[in-house]
């Protein structure tokens, strides 16, 4: 159980943090850090039980009837990291609130902070791949955020940018990868995978599942080539930096090539792929961060490079370099923060952090001085601080590594010479900034700052001594507690002792530290500001130069390929249809026979005569006479019911009737605003549009026919054993009513409508949306004509009747409400037993209320109407999902119909069902739905009129 | 029971309303398509096909009466709705003739 607090603790703590004021500065400050707080003692309280038990599991059942679960394991190395992810966590939550200036908006930055945290321990104690890759992503989202933290500068969102484009695009290529260890293992399970580290390496996919996954490591931990993401991520505010891009998120990548190493690890290409890329990132990096002028600069390069160092060791295949890797994941992240917030506190007290401008701090800043110092010299490989020790371990590593010759030789060399680097920088970077003439231009008087704020670096620097000094007493019991977990019984002997004797790796030591300073002393006389030898390879044009060339090429691509025309779209569509449905005809035809249709009833041939007939006309009229057509397409709808009707279908027939009524409505209130037609045609149609036309012709005909022969022909077999017989039979004993399709709608597919009516609610506030912002086309954009000669007065919404002609029919009109009302409700109530239902019943409702519209005009009867239509929308929903809740309360799932059978005094015998409840949901939502779509249609005309005097006054 | 055993007291009547409903339909259709100019059109299916209507509806009550063996008045629903509508349709393409010919 306290493993899911862990994770939950931060995430908690972030959804507080993100609602509260913007200038909660302190109260921000104190959530997150009890927060961070909290999860740190929850984690260090479990290494009883990690030493007793070896892995903890957690589990919560997710979608258990696919096998799914959010699963929890925390072994000693998942100890470890968790613990260094929360402690890191707590020391720079401290550091933050001396950090982040009042003006801040902090509530955004504790949110995301804490919201990483989550993530990071979600990637760290996950129990599952996917669950695993769930969480990198988060983590990516999370980093992304707090790298544009200062969204109003450019280089801010610029290096949000990049960092989020490369580590997702890592993070789906781990998802691939993980996908596929899953499918080798049969089970996305760790444990499972961890156990089948023989089967994997020996697979087939082995290298493709290796190299996704190392892509996505790589990417996460910015190692060559994707280095370059990182050093622009140090747009973010430092504490982002001190935490997710030295501590934590980089070591991501690393953390997972470590959780994987006994699974993928061990094998030639393993070796090639992460050793070399740990080399290039370990040398390169050392190398670069030579010629930095920013102070985070320097870091981000060097953390590339110690990231470097640490992908090398675990792609060495030896059980003793992963020792060592886990011991400079913890190494680096100490002292490396600690710098990170030194760099932070000089920043925020001098106002710069350029190392040309910056001098001699030493006399205005002593004590950050001596901790930056004393990282710094760890960070070098200084005997007596922990830097030292795990480096030692390197080159240990890289002197006994057993490999043929030229690999023996070159790696030891690789190594010296990285370490030279190393102490380079270190040196510069102390010397730069705190020592030599006190600087005079800057933009702040520099002073100490405030306690607290020194408070997590020292203790870090601290850290860095005691771990140095006395390694077996203090990180000892908690590494054999990591490795162990990682190797089990392969573990091997290691001492951690300072001194090993004079030996060839304290030889290599003592080397790099000599070099460094020479290389120092060199690089001290020399006032380019150019990087030589590397200064053309430039990560961030290479990103910049895909970028571009993918959107440049994909904008190609998009003009070749498609059209804006609608007429060339729907030509493809049709002909890509007609090819699919010919293709299988061409391969199999048997089968495709078309049974004799036998001779129809003469009354229904008749009808359908008269239908085929009103859809030529349709076709015939649309391009010239629209109303004619509209008129035309009604009567083949007419035809269609008729045709349910006749065939014993007379839900069909209902629900099409009413359909119809609404569509012929929407469509003639659509009708004015369609641009007038050009009629002036052309006296001699040129030879290519005859033949264009021919062409259309002749390929709607095949589509149109072919369509038609094959529901014919589906229709004409025999129906295949499916499950409307269990409707058929169960819709009585399990829906309790008589009418199957409305059974299947209201229980059996409840959840279903319950989706399908939300649907329909948004579509109509969407419609509704939109048409508030409409613009019809210029041409149709005046009063029409008869509005023109016409010019009536406003309505007078007073007046009993409206005037002039519409008299009569309004009051006829008016009396059809009752009767309609009545029939709606008819068939609602009766739905569920004999034909009708609630959305049946709806349509006629709507129906009446847009008669009312357009008999009495929108200003007359929206004078006197009470008629809501979004409140109808909501009310529908608010029933059907109540019926839906009802089940809870008998402790059924959700949308289980309930029902009541028995007698009431006066009513008689009674039965009532929640199912009622939710027909009535769909009947108001209908209504709501339809009416408000028609009437926000129905308003344009209404909007353009009064537009016309506000014009009239301008001109 | 179906209709063979109609007693004829119901039948007859019931037959005759059909068969003059159907003359009325067919009148008011003839009507439509011979009559000279919108005017004189517009009477033929709003009078005589109303008329029609109204003795199938007569002809539905006795025959449902009689199957049912009560009273069955339905389909003055019906009625009441084809007075209600048919006046409006008519009435608004009358208004659109006068309107075209001004």
């Amino acid at each position: 159980m306290s493993l899911l607090a862990i994770i939950l603790l931060p995430f908690l703590g972030s959804l507080c943090a993100a609602f509260m004021p913007a200038n909660a500065r302190n109260v921000e400050a104190w959530l997150a850090g009890t927060a961070a707080l909290a999860t740190t003692v929850l984690v260090a309280s479990l290494y009883g039980d990690i030493q007793a038990e070896g892995v903890l599991r957690a589990s919560v059942p997710w979608a258990p009837s696919l096998g799914l679960e959010f699963s929890l394991r925390m072994d000693g190395f998942a100890w470890v990291f968790a613990l260094l992810v929360a402690a890191m966590g707590t020391l720079v939550v401290l550091y933050a609130r001396y950090y982040m200036s009042p003006e801040d908006p902090v509530p955004r930055f504790f949110s995301f902070f804490l919201a990483f945290m989550g993530a990071m321990l979600g990637v760290v104690l996950s129990g599952n791949l996917i669950q695993l890759a769930m969480f990198w992503e988060l983590t990516s989202l999370a980093s992304f955020m707090l790298i544009a933290y200062w969204n109003h500068r450019v280089d801010a969102r610029r290096g949000a940018r990049m960092a989020l484009t490369v580590t997702a695009t890592g993070g789906l290529a781990l998802l691939a990868g993980m996908l596929i260890l899953g499918h080798i293992a049969g089970s996305y399970d760790l444990d499972v995978v961890l156990q089948a580290g023989d089967t994997i390496r020996a697979h087939a996919w082995y290298p493709a599942a290796l190299a996704l996954v190392v892509l996505g490591a790589l990417t996460k931990s910015a190692q060559f080539p994707f280095h370059f993401w990182l050093p622009h991520a140090m747009a973010a505010p430092t504490p982002v930096s001190a935490y997710l891009h030295s501590a934590t998120m980089v070591k991501a990548g690393v953390f997972l090539l470590a959780r994987l190493w006994p699974v993928l690890a061990g094998t030639e290409a393993w070796f090639w792929i992460v050793g070399s890329a740990g080399l290039l990132s370990l040398v390169v990096g050392a190398y670069l961060a030579l010629f930095q002028r920013d102070m985070k600069g320097v870091l981000a390069y060097s953390t590339i490079s110690h990231l470097g160092l640490i992908t090398l060791l675990l792609g060495m295949n030896s059980p003793l370099a992963l020792v060592a890797a886990v011991f400079h994941i913890i190494n680096h992240a100490t002292f490396k923060a600690s710098l990170f917030m030194a760099a932070g506190i000089v920043d925020h007290e001098t106002g710069t952090r350029d190392m040309t401008r910056l001098s001699g701090l030493y006399r205005a800043m002593p004590i950050t001085a001596t901790l930056a110092l004393v990282a710094a010299a760890s960070m070098a490989g200084v005997p007596l601080l922990n830097g030292f020790l795990s480096k030692e371990m390197f080159f240990a590593e890289t002197v006994f590594i057993d490999r043929p010759d030229f690999q023996r030789l070159g790696l030891p060399m690789a190594a010296t010479l990285a370490g030279m680097f190393s102490v380079a920088y270190s040196l510069r970077f102390i010397h730069c900034v705190f020592f030599g003439r006190p600087a005079r231009d800057l933009p702040r008087a520099p002073h100490e700052p405030p306690g607290w704020m020194l408070a997590p670096s020292a203790l870090l620097v601290f850290a860095c001594l005691l771990v140095g000094m006395f390694p077996a007493h203090t990180i000892g019991p908690f590494l054999a507690v990591a490795t162990q977990s990682i190797l089990g019984a392969s573990t091997p002997e290691y001492s951690l002792a300072i001194w090993h004797g004079f030996n060839l790796p304290l030889m290599m030591s003592l080397a790099a530290l000599a070099g460094g300073i020479v290389l120092y002393q060199l690089l001290l006389r020399r006032r380019a500001d150019t990087v030589p030898l590397l200064e053309r390879l430039d990560g961030k044009r290479a990103f910049d130069f895909v970028q571009t060339a993918l959107s440049t090429g994909s904008e190609r691509l998009l003009r070749i390929l498609v059209s804006r025309r609608l007429q060339v779209q729907l030509l493809l569509i049709v002909v890509f249809a007609l090819a699919a449905v010919l293709l299988p005809l061409t391969a199999d035809r048997a089968g495709w026979t078309l049974a004799s249709p036998g001779l129809p009833d003469p009354a229904f041939a008749l009808l359908w005569l008269v239908g085929g007939a009103c859809a030529l006309g349709t076709a015939y009229k649309a391009k010239r006479h629209r109303l004619a057509a509209l008129v035309l397409s009604g009567g083949t709808g007419l035809a269609t019911c008729l045709t349910f009707a006749w065939f014993s279908a007379p839900d069909l027939a209902l629900t099409q009737l009413t359909v119809e009524v609404v569509t012929v409505v929407l469509l003639l209130l659509g009708l004015r605003w369609l641009p007038r037609r050009n009629d002036a045609s052309a006296p001699d149609i040129p030879t290519s549009t005859r033949l264009r036309r021919w062409r259309d012709r002749s390929i709607a005909l095949l589509a149109g026919g072919g369509l038609g022969s094959l529901a014919y022909i589906v229709l004409t077999r025999p129906a295949g054993e499916g499950i409307s017989p269990f409707f058929l039979e169960q819709a009585l004993p399990l829906g309790g009513g008589l009418n199957v399709v409305n059974v299947i709608l209201v229980d059996f597919r409840g959840f279903d409508t319950l989706g399908e009516i939300t649907v329909l609610g948004i579509v109509a506030l969407t419609v509704y949306a939109l048409l508030r912002r409409f613009r019809p086309a210029p041409e149709s954009m005046e009063l029409t004509q008869q509005q023109q000669e016409h010019s009536a007065p406003p309505p007078d919404t007073d007046a009993v009747l409206p005037p002039g002609p519409m008299a009569v029919p309004a009051v006829l009109v008016r009396l059809l409400m009752p009767l309609a009302l009545l029939v709606s409700l008819y068939f609602l109530l009766r739905g569920h037993n004999a034909p009708g239902g609630g959305f049946v019943g709806g349509l006629v409702l709507a129906t009446t209320v847009i008669l009312q519209y357009i008999v009495g005009g929108t200003v007359w009867v929206e004078s006197r109407s009470r008629l809501h239509p979004p409140h109808w929308i909501a009310l529908g929903l608010l029933a059907a999902a109540a019926a839906g809740c009802g089940a809870w309360l008998a402790s059924l799932p959700f949308l289980t119909s309930l029902a009541w059978h028995g007698s009431l005094p006066l009513v008689g015998e009674l039965h009532i069902s929640t199912v009622l409840l939710f027909d009535i949901g769909v009947y108001m939502l209908v209504v709501g739905a339809t009416v408000l779509m028609l009437v926000a249609l129905a308003h344009q005309s209404l909007r353009a009129h009064h537009r016309k005097p506000a014009r009239a006054g301008e001109e | 029971m179906n209709g063979a055993e109609l007693s004829p007291w119901i039948a007859l009547p019931a037959a005759a309303l059909l068969v003059l409903g159907g003359l009325l339909g067919l009148l008011g259709a003839l009507g439509l398509l011979r009559l000279s100019d919108f005017y004189a059109r517009i009477h033929a299916p709003t009078l005589a096909n109303t008329l029609g209507a109204g003795c199938v509806l007569i002809a539905s009550i006795l025959v449902s009466s009689a199957i049912a063996e009560r009273p069955v008045v339905h389909e003055v629903l019906i009625t009441l709705c084809v007075i209600l509508s048919s006046p409006v349709t008519a009435m608004l393409l009358m208004r659109a003739a006068v309107y075209r010919d001004r």
